[in-house]
């Protein structure tokens, strides 16, 4: 077995009336994957924060390869060696590889930058880490994966990187960038790098992680090696409780229930000739990679983009939408895969975002009737079980899944009974998940029809009556849930012209 | 910890009132006869078309817009009134048009921003020009007079707008009512309206607004339009107070109706603000003003104290932004 | 406790304020107890507060005003405040400074007003608490209110006059204008600051009127430019010019002054302020243009008041000359006039007069005092 290198203990933190961290404690072996897994505000954050100096410990000790040592800022910590790459990728988009990588340190001459020995430099780095990446290349242009190993690359270009902490590094990767990012990793660990890994990805842990250190409210729960585990194991531990939707194993929806949404030969720039039916009561899956159009498909539905051609039939009737208030007005709601952006207004309050598109309903004199608003959105947020103070609450400072919750009422109020899921559970904790899954499946339950898109095959495969595959803007196959199992939707997903 | 927060947020609405208060306090031990009646009225009378500026361009911030033509589209507007008035257009119409020009300018600033796109910043840089242009070409740049209280026609202009012999009171300040009233107003459309309700979603997060089903392109055109029906009233203001327009001015008028909102603790980025907030900081403004010049300090002083105030205001809208993430974490 | 501490922060800072303004106001005020002249001392029993309203103080006219009227305030033992808006435009900040001063109950007021009519009903608020006005600088003309008890200024027009006059005794200038031709006209440029003050319109007209009635020897005369002067007559050989800048700013006179600069047959400038001097200075190269030698040394130019870039112009005779106000006069006249409105005594209009001042006598002991730098 590796040596220790890293052992935090006893370490205490408090934010004005929170305990964030209760006795937490962390061991990284040398060149080790290490898990570190729990729900949002377990504390795994503030953990790594500290141990890369953004917050100071109040309390406990830090040892590094035995030496008690005392963190002081960001700049302290990849001097020993501890390196950090976030979830939201820092890089400046318009400046090159080079220049991103050496931010902060740049090879000056004088007063001048020396552009070449800095493009070399970073050449070489790339290249020791065996990344195809030219130096010179400006962020922007490249793939989300590359970005994050730019990231990568960079926090490995302090001098002796012994620890690398990677935040939810596969959020934004698609199947294949994921496994290029995992075969990094590797390489990373065979160099003696070791690597603290958070993700909410379950199924991940099993193909990359060595060891599972689990955290609940801000204490240690257990470290387990990733061999001896099941996945549902160390979900319980994260969540102290019984968790998850039954699997579907076959469609609840009768073939002949009544359809309500249909479209036909949909097309735009990333959208070919699209054509599906969605039953009420049915939970339609979209599976696909990345940029499969999908995510496309779903934007042109609800209006927010300008389809070129192809006709949308609701309840057999053809309904004109050239934009979102058209398709608001059909009843269709759409969950954005981007919530913070495309989804919630974060500054305003639980209230105010769950009755806005429901307002010109709601209140039809020339004062808004408070008193009903708040009724109504009080009576929404209990019914899909909204975890908040009070609905005057910002939004903001709800959790991932009760933010997605808030998008969800808002549409249940506006009467909406066909519902797209754009990637429901991203960024959501474990626990949060189950609460979309078993909501989803109540609304269906209710008669509403849901378009649920994924890249997580597993919970569409958990979710769906029935799987669409997209591929480069095409469908490329249409599966029962009763047939469907992860190869098959991959081949489909690969299927190119 | 949501507790806590809470009380954060009721110190942070106590704030703006409690600095006009200590300020005129402070100016009443201090100055020089700053505690009278006088003195008072003075700090109203200075304060009426700026009110009316900052309640319009309030909606305007609260989007996340700007509007920089405030100041010459009100004095355009003002000009224009006058203009037609001194070539014998009755006075009711002129008031009318100073409103409605007010109320066009608006509208050609919606246009810009709503419809063409227009970054706001760009489009009402523009319109700044344009209108103060327009004032200037339409008098022949010649300074317009509005009637004075003791002419024979239109005495009534003044008599209406800044004071009159009123509830047994001489000069009694009118001016104020029409503040209040306006102020009513406001705050009932940005809290109790749909309109206001939009008014907040759209500076939070247009794109979301937009795809909730509502019709941000139109909203956003009625905002500029009801912005630009304040302006109109603002004109009207400053011309019952200062009687001679001048053309080529309001170049930096604008910045009293914004520095109002600021004071205020309506947030540049859009979102959040109330109009209760804006009436406050446009009277922590003339207080100190006022205040400044009755200590003996000259205008010079009276800009840069001014300025200080923007900045402490600014800050502390930054700090709460900061407590605010901070309790989400 | 953190709020408590930034509502302690803002205190302070007030008070900083407020001590600067205790300060400052010290520096700013003239105050002169027993040590001034025993009549103003047995007078008033206390010290008397009279505040001054200048038009701007952006110019050095009104610094030589303000040198006046402290030199008067030590003599009468007065607590001088003087002030004036930020720019010359700025009529409400005028109205309020105004406002504000006399919520001080002064024992009178000395007022440069930027627009008479804005200023009516503050002056009737004068009227009922019997504080007199004295006017400087400018009048308010039919004052309705009756505080305006007298005014301390320069007769514009007359003043005005005397650069005509100077223009028609400019040999150069003569001859152009008898040999211009309704085809090959000559064009006398004539740049107020503004078409709003009563003082530019004064001394355009005073300018204007003299001139035309000078021309006409040699031709017909027509004038044109802006609505104000306005006067066109059909065939002119000799045209008068009147462009106003869009507003007072120093470019955007620059810019009206380069458009009459480039207009054919342009033989002579009046510029009626310092502030259009200023302004057509910046467009001639500070000066050097009109030298021997430069791009418009023919061009015969005149300007009013003074200030060191324009007595710089008119010693090097790049001007023909300048007409001066005596500004000190003004000052002086204005705080004299208040105290003794102040006392009760009846006062009258001053005409503080003016001069005509060129290379050869502006050193002269009794210009040298008028013409300010």
């Amino acid at each position: 077995m590796q040596p220790v290198i890293l052992r935090m203990e006893g370490i205490e933190k408090y934010f004005p009336g929170v305990h964030a961290l209760d006795h937490a404690q962390l061991e990284v072996r040398e060149g080790e994957v290490l898990a570190l897994v729990g729900e949002n505000g377990a504390g795994k954050s503030t953990l790594m924060k500290i141990l890369t100096g953004v917050y100071t410990k109040d309390e406990g000790s830090i040892e590094l390869f035995g030496e008690p040592i005392d963190i002081q800022s960001p700049h302290d910590a990849q001097k020993r060696g501890i390196s950090i790459v976030h979830q939201e990728l820092n890089l400046m988009p318009d400046l090159t590889v080079a220049e991103n990588i050496y931010i902060g340190r740049e090879n000056v001459r004088g007063f001048f930058l020396n552009q070449r020995e800095q493009n070399q430099a970073a050449e070489e780095l790339l290249q020791s880490l065996h990344l195809n990446i030219q130096p010179r290349t400006v962020v922007k242009y490249l793939t989300v994966a590359k970005q994050q190993m730019v990231e990568i690359a960079k926090a490995l270009s302090f001098p002796n990187t012994k620890i690398l902490v990677l935040d939810e590094p596969t959020a934004a990767l698609t199947d294949g960038e994921i496994e290029e990012l995992f075969t990094f990793i590797r390489r990373l660990k065979a160099n003696g790098v070791s690597v603290i890994y958070i993700s909410h990805r379950m199924d991940e842990l099993k193909q990359i992680t060595d060891r599972i250190t689990v955290m609940r409210d801000g204490q240690f729960v257990k470290s387990v090696n990733t061999e001896e585990v099941t996945i549902d194991e160390v979900v319980q531990l994260m969540v102290g409780r019984v968790i998850y939707e039954e699997p579907k194993m076959q469609s609840n929806v009768d073939p002949g229930a009544e359809v309500v949404l249909e479209a036909e030969h949909l097309n735009s720039a990333d959208v070919k000739d699209v054509s599906f039916q969605l039953r009420k009561g049915e939970i339609l899956g979209f599976a696909g990679l990345m940029g499969a159009g999908r995510t496309e498909t779903a934007r042109l539905i609800c209006g927010a983009d300008k389809r070129e051609s192809g006709v949308i039939r609701i309840r057999g009737k053809e309904v004109r939408i050239n934009c979102p208030r058209d398709s608001v007005r059909a009843g269709i709601g759409y969950l954005s895969e981007d919530r913070k952006r495309y989804g919630l207004c974060l500054g305003l309050s639980v209230e105010d975002n769950m009755v806005l598109p429901s307002l010109e309903r709601l209140s039809t004199s020339l004062f808004v009737n408070d008193r009903k608003l708040t009724e109504v959105s009080k009576e929404y947020a209990a019914k899909v079980r909204t975890k908040t103070a009070s609905v005057k609450t910002a939004v903001r400072n709800l959790s991932g899944g009760n933010q997605q919750k808030v998008v969800v009422s808002k549409w249940l109020l506006r009467n909406c009974d066909i519902l797209i899921f754009d990637e429901p559970t991203r960024g959501i904790d474990v626990g949060g998940k189950n609460e979309i899954y078993k909501l989803m499946n109540e609304l269906a339950d209710e008669g509403k029809s849901i378009i649920m898109i994924s890249s997580e095959l597993p919970e569409l495969l958990r979710m769906s009556d029935r799987i669409i595959v997209m591929c480069e803007g095409r469908i490329t196959g249409e599966l029962d849930i009763a047939e469907a199992n992860q190869e098959e939707v991959m081949r489909y997903a690969t299927k190119r012209r | 910890m949501k507790k806590l927060s809470g009380d954060k947020i009721d110190m942070n609405k106590l704030l703006a009132p409690a600095a006009l208060i200590i300020l005129y306090i402070f100016f009443s031990a201090f100055g020089n006869n700053f505690f009278s009646a006088d003195t008072f009225k003075n700090i109203l009378e200075a304060s009426y078309y700026i009110g009316f500026m900052a309640f319009g361009v309030t909606f305007i911030i609260i989007t996340g817009g700007i509007d920089l033509s405030l100041g010459t589209v009100m004095m355009c507007s003002a000009l224009l009134g006058a203009y037609t008035f001194k070539q014998g257009c009755p006075l009711i119409l002129s008031v009318l048009l100073t409103i409605l020009v007010g109320v066009f300018f608006g509208l050609l600033n919606g246009l810009l921003i709503a419809k063409l796109k227009l970054p706001p910043f760009i489009a009402t840089l523009g319109t700044q020009m344009v209108s103060q242009g327009m004032g200037s070409i339409i008098t022949k740049v010649q300074s317009q007079t509005w009637p004075t209280a003791t002419d024979l026609t239109g005495g009534w202009f003044k008599r209406t707008f800044i004071r009159a012999n009123l509830f047994g009171i001489n000069g009694f300040p009118v001016g104020a009512l029409w503040l209040l009233g306006a102020f009513v107003i406001a705050t009932l459309i940005l809290h109790k309206t749909k309109f206001g309700r939009y008014t907040y979603a759209m500076g939070s997060n247009e794109e979301a607004t937009r795809l909730s089903g509502i019709n941000v392109d139109n909203w956003k055109m009625g905002i500029y339009i009801l912005s630009g029906l304040f302006i109109g009233m603002a004109g009207l203001m400053y011309a019952a107070a200062y009687t001679t327009i001048t053309p080529g001015t309001g170049n930096g008028q604008e910045m009293n109706g914004i520095t109002g909102v600021v004071i205020g603790g309506t947030s540049m980025s859009g979102g959040s603000g109330t109009m209760v907030g804006t009436l406050i900081g446009v009277f922590i403004m003339s207080v100190l003003k006022t205040g400044l010049s009755s200590c003996g300090l000259q205008a010079p002083w009276q800009t840069f104290f001014t300025g200080v105030v923007v900045i402490l205001a600014v800050l502390m809208d930054i700090q709460r932004t900061k407590a605010a993430n901070r309790a989400k974490k | 406790m953190k709020m408590k501490k930034r509502i302690a922060l803002l205190l302070a800072l007030t008070m900083v304020a407020g001590m600067t303004g205790c300060g400052a106001a010290s520096t700013e005020t003239t105050t002169t107890d027993s040590s001034g002249t025993e009549e103003a001392a047995e007078a008033s029993g206390e010290t008397m507060y009279i505040p001054l309203l200048a038009k701007g103080f952006q110019h050095q006219y009104w610094q030589t005003v303000y040198a006046g009227a402290k030199d008067a305030a030590e003599k009468y033992g007065v607590e001088l405040y003087f002030d004036g808006p930020p720019s010359e435009t700025d009529i409400d900040a005028q109205v309020n400074m105004f406002k504000q001063e006399l919520a001080k109950n002064p024992v009178a007021m000395g007022l440069a007003a930027l627009s008479p009519e804005s200023l009516y009903e503050v002056l009737d608020e004068c009227a009922e608490k019997n504080i007199p006005v004295v006017c400087f600088d400018a009048g308010v003309p039919d004052d309705p209110s009756g505080a305006v008890v007298a005014t301390a200024s320069t007769d514009n027009e007359a003043a005005a006059s005397i650069a005509a006059e100077k223009f028609g005794e400019c040999e150069k200038l003569v001859e152009k204008m008898k040999n211009a031709t309704p085809e090959n006209p000559v064009v006398i440029g004539v740049i107020p600051q503004d078409a709003v003050s009563a003082t530019q319109i004064g001394r355009g007209k005073g300018f204007v009127d003299k001139m035309k009635e000078i021309a006409s020897q040699y031709g017909t005369v027509t004038v044109t430019g802006h609505e104000v002067w306005k006067d066109e007559a059909d065939n002119a050989s000799i045209i008068i010019d009147v462009e106003v800048p869009a507003t007072t700013e120093a470019v955007s006179v620059q810019t009206v002054a380069n458009s009459l600069l480039s207009t054919k047959g342009l033989a002579a400038v009046f510029l009626c302020n310092e502030g259009a001097v200023t302004g057509f200075l910046a467009a001639v190269s500070d000066g050097e243009d009109l030298a021997e030698g430069g791009k418009y040394a023919e061009l015969v130019v005149a300007g009013f008041d003074a200030g060191a870039a324009q007595k710089n112009a008119v010693r090097q005779g790049w001007f023909l000359g300048s007409v001066s106000q005596n500004p000190y006069m003004i000052g002086y006249d204005a705080v004299e006039m208040c105290v003794k409105a102040a006392k009760g005594e009846t006062v009258s209009d001053i005409d503080t007069g003016a001069v005509w001042y060129d290379a050869s006598n502006m050193d002269d002991p009794e210009i040298a005092q008028l013409v300010y730098d």
